[in-house]
């Protein structure tokens, strides 16, 4: 059984977005960016089992990190999907394990919360690095 | 103002025909590209988003950034070159040549995503065709995985669906079949008659149901079967979504290929997003008989063990040569935090993640629009990229030899 408080599990895909990919080339990782990157569409029976309505924030917690994203509704989706298009935020919930051949981020099993936080700023989803 | 034609360099599709005004840095009237092509060209145009020569975050000249790269290259025991994939054969060419030189691993982004059909594609374990053969001769085409309205706007008005030769009397509708397989809705399902949805990972299924391995069969293998047996030349366009969906193992889809190929013919077309890819791995391969992840540390070796991921996350190198790639814009956040302390040197046009976290930054002209070149098509066509619009930038290859010339292994 779940409730919204304990969440769902769902199977994120991947997909390419040219609309994201303009506003990448145009203004970088603007507010912009922030706005077309941060959605994930859910079915019908999803939203419904964590008690969103349609734009609400939602959390996400894959393999290796989470992220507030606004839930949206995909008429046409399945259950226990989430469809995604990759960005720094799906670059945030996917890991890399070695014993896979290599093919990474395009399904990223996530638990999906209700949640009240703000959306993840698209300077929090930037690696910093110390240069050698 | 002068008016020019391109080719553009924003996707795999390489269009030819794209017409540009110039009036010197200012780029006037763009025709025939899509809004992605025109964003990128744009973005040519735009100083804000051109990468600069720095070093360690202090700017310089794209001289002094160039000697220290080879300082770092030369210093380093453990070498890595990444990226190429939008690069011309002949920076590609020198690169290998620097791979071979430094001892390096060399690879590319194929070995985390097409590098499994494309290597079968180079094999001739799957068979191919032209985009002027689609064009011409196919009358059903399969977007399995791929939904090129979002990867590559113009290939289906410029090579595939709408620039069909033969149209019916009314001029209306191609005679052609479009059909797609995926996991959701997309511009292109709502377009396919018939589209086949199926569910995240169900594509082993269908192949299996298509190759009648499994008893229970499904309809959706059926209707598929139907209607590629009925078609007599089936184009296959295969998106990341079934290459990843199939875990990079195609060896039941080749299978499937061969099967379906004695009755019909059957061709397929990888659907890359990057503007030269297949020109690497076919470069690669035929020096070294692999498409990506190649050693040159003492005698040539491949594996796993060299792709750039299984580098990152074993700390295997310690000075990375990155090329035309933007892995910190694309990778997992948490495989790329394994790179702190090792030596990054960038090489592109544009202001990327990359650049910004990059030792040495060393700014580079824009493939089609700065320099001359030659690239391969993802049908496997040579193109050979028009005479540059502007300058102001070295080339990768110019950079490359030079460091070629510097660099003590």
């Amino acid at each position: 059984m779940t409730s919204p408080e304990n969440g769902t599990l769902l199977t994120i895909v991947t997909h390419e977005n040219v609309h994201l990919a303009i506003v990448k080339l145009r203004d970088g990782w603007s507010d912009a960016y922030q706005k077309k990157a941060a959605v994930v569409h859910l079915s019908r029976a999803d939203l419904e089992k964590l008690g969103l309505k349609d734009n609400a924030r939602v959390e996400l917690m894959g393999p290796a990190g989470s992220v507030v994203v606004i839930a949206k509704l995909d008429a046409a989706g399945e259950a226990g999907v989430g469809l995604m298009p990759a960005s720094l935020y799906t670059n945030r919930l996917a890991s890399y394990e070695s014993s896979s051949s290599a093919l990474i981020g395009k399904h990223i099993e996530a638990r999906a919360m209700p949640t009240e936080k703000a959306i993840t700023p698209v300077a929090d989803l930037m690696v910093r690095r110390n240069r050698a | 103002m002068i008016s020019k034609t391109l080719v553009c360099t924003g996707c795999g599709c390489l269009c030819d025909d794209i017409q540009v005004e110039v009036d010197g840095a200012r780029l006037g009237q763009i025709e025939n590209a899509c809004a992605k092509g025109a964003a990128y060209l744009q973005a040519a145009f735009n100083p804000e988003l051109r990468a600069k020569g720095s070093i360690r975050g202090q700017g310089c000249s794209p001289e002094a950034a160039i000697d220290e790269a080879a300082r770092l290259l030369s210093r380093a025991s453990r070498r890595l070159i990444l990226g190429l994939d939008n690069s011309t054969l002949e920076t590609q060419s020198v690169a290998i040549d620097l791979a071979r030189k430094l001892g390096a691993v060399i690879d590319d982004a194929s070995s985390f995503s097409y590098g499994p059909l494309i290597e079968r594609i180079i094999k001739k374990e799957l068979p191919t065709c032209s985009l002027s053969e689609v064009k011409d001769k196919a009358d059903l085409l399969l977007y399995w995985g791929a939904n090129p309205t979002a990867t590559h706007p113009r290939h289906l008005s410029k090579y595939t669906y709408y620039a069909y030769a033969d149209f019916n009397p009314a001029g209306w509708y191609p005679k052609v079949t479009l059909s797609s397989i995926d996991v959701r809705q997309t511009e292109l399902t709502t377009m396919s008659q018939p589209a086949f949805r199926i569910k995240p990972g169900g594509d082993s299924e269908l192949i299996s149901g298509l190759l009648r391995e499994s008893s229970a069969t499904n309809d959706q293998a059926r209707k598929l079967s139907d209607l590629i047996q009925k078609s007599r030349l089936c184009v296959i366009f295969c998106g990341l979504g079934l290459v990843h969906s199939l875990d990079g193992d195609l060896s039941a889809f080749a299978r499937m290929v061969q099967m379906l190929s004695r009755s019909i013919r059957v061709a397929v077309v990888p659907m890359i997003s990057e503007t030269n890819m297949l020109g690497f791995s076919q470069s690669l391969h035929q020096q070294t008989s692999y498409v990506n992840s190649v050693s040159f540390a003492g005698s040539v070796s491949h594996g796993h063990q060299f792709s750039f991921l299984e580098q990152v996350h074993n700390h295997a190198a310690d000075c990375i040569l990155i090329v035309g790639s933007d892995p910190f814009s694309t990778l997992p956040q948490s495989l790329l935090g394994k790179l702190q302390g090792v030596d990054i040197i960038c090489l592109d046009h544009f202001t990327t993640l990359t650049i910004g976290t990059a030792d040495i930054v060393i700014p580079s002209a824009l493939p089609g629009v700065e320099c001359r070149g030659s690239m391969v098509r993802l049908d496997g066509d040579g193109v050979a990229l028009a005479e540059p619009i502007k300058d102001g930038f070295p080339t990768q290859e110019a950079i490359l030899r030079q460091l070629l010339e510097k660099v003590q292994p």
